[in-house]
């Protein structure tokens, strides 16, 4: 890589740490300022909105299959539907997401 | 991988770390893709390995190497890359009521990607305060060195892996959609959140469908807090929704 090269390369790396980091100062700031008993209540509500809609907003983007066919369809359609019964009965991070994968897999396995 | 608590602070890391092995099953497959896209386009494995370590940004990543490769000027490379990843800014504000007092913590930001957002943000207010910083280097660490490990795999040997298992490149990225999922079943707490919820998920995957990957996670996290501002069902117990479900 060329030296002009590398310099974007560390102004991408130094921008989107900063993109990550300055808000996080930005808001221990605003929590430290109001010194409230209940942290929650400092933050800005539209941005306790954004938190949740965030993860939903990943989820919708990570259903689109690698190839997005009819099989890869279904088979995301019942990785979803494994996933959310085991999540249901354990309530745990890992069975659910072992147990949609393996579903997913399966039907592509077996139609794909 | 239960959601209790870790016991002890050491054990936090071991928690953070195979609470995020989910998340492997996602990464490995992109950043092989990583590799093997960024040499295709004539970059050497240390320098794609280096573009992984420093920029770590999976989507802005590839949109570096593709512009680069198309010979556009490096200001734009530059802007482009930034602006995909300004969705990033709402995560650390999200995480911040959680985190200790640690002059770690804005050096560990380099790791908040979407996933290990995701993952914090349902995890932390469940850790106790001593465990948090543990639990949050262990599983940022693993996810970072993942995605260097399948970016230098990628860029040596990336075009015989995906020949050889190409059906496991497509399996294993649903590691991602089902880790989501379980982070995100638990908020549908009421029809108010469920609506707004329900819409950003329809609406960020058909953003994705009309190929607006890059604006779909905001775009539809807007949409979602729209709807969630402007419907509302009468039940005053729900106009406690957003503050309520920031304690769960």
């Amino acid at each position: 890589m060329s030296n002009a090269l590398w310099i974007a390369v560390l102004a991408s790396a130094a921008g989107t740490l900063l993109i990550r980091l300055l808000p996080l100062l930005w808001m221990q700031r605003r929590l430290a300022r109001q010194a409230s008993d209940d942290r929650l209540e400092a933050m800005p509500q539209w941005l306790s909105l954004l938190g949740p809609l965030m993860i939903a907003a990943l989820f919708g983007v990570s259903l689109m299959p690698v190839t997005p066919d009819a099989v890869s369809w279904l088979a995301t359609a019942i990785g979803v539907l494994a996933t959310l019964a085991v999540w249901w009965y354990k309530r745990t991070l890992g069975w659910p997401v072992a147990a949609g994968v393996a579903a997913y897999g399966a039907v592509m396995m077996l139609l794909g | 991988m239960n959601l209790q608590a870790a016991s002890s602070p050491s054990r936090a890391w071991l928690t953070g770390m195979s609470e995020a092995v989910p998340l492997l099953g996602g990464y490995v497959p992109v950043a092989i893709s990583f590799g093997l896209i960024a040499t295709q386009a004539g970059f050497s494995a240390w320098e794609a390995v280096a573009i992984s370590t420093l920029i770590y940004a999976g989507a802005s990543q590839f949109l570096f190497v593709g512009m680069v490769a198309a010979g556009a000027p490096l200001w734009l490379v530059v802007a482009m890359t930034l602006l995909i990843n300004l969705r990033h800014v709402v995560y650390a504000p999200n995480l911040a009521p959680w985190l200790t007092p640690s002059r770690l913590w804005p050096w560990l930001m380099h790791g908040l990607t979407d996933q290990i957002f995701a993952l914090a943000h349902a995890r932390l207010p469940q850790l106790p305060a001593a465990q948090r910083l543990g639990w949050y280097t262990g599983a940022a660490l693993l996810a970072w060195l993942s995605w260097i490990g399948g970016t230098a795999l990628g860029a040596l040997v990336g075009g015989e892996l995906v020949a050889r298992w190409a059906l496991m490149g497509e399996i294993l990225p649903f590691a991602l959609p089902a880790l989501f999922l379980v982070l995100v079943a638990p908020r549908f707490t009421s029809r108010r959140w469920s609506l707004a919820l329900g819409l950003t998920i329809l609406s960020a995957l058909l953003l994705t469908l009309l190929g607006l990957t890059n604006v779909a996670i905001p775009l539809a996290a807007v949409c979602g807090a729209l709807c969630f501002q402007l419907v509302k069902f009468g039940h005053t117990a729900e106009r406690k929704d957003a503050q309520g479900e920031r304690h769960e």
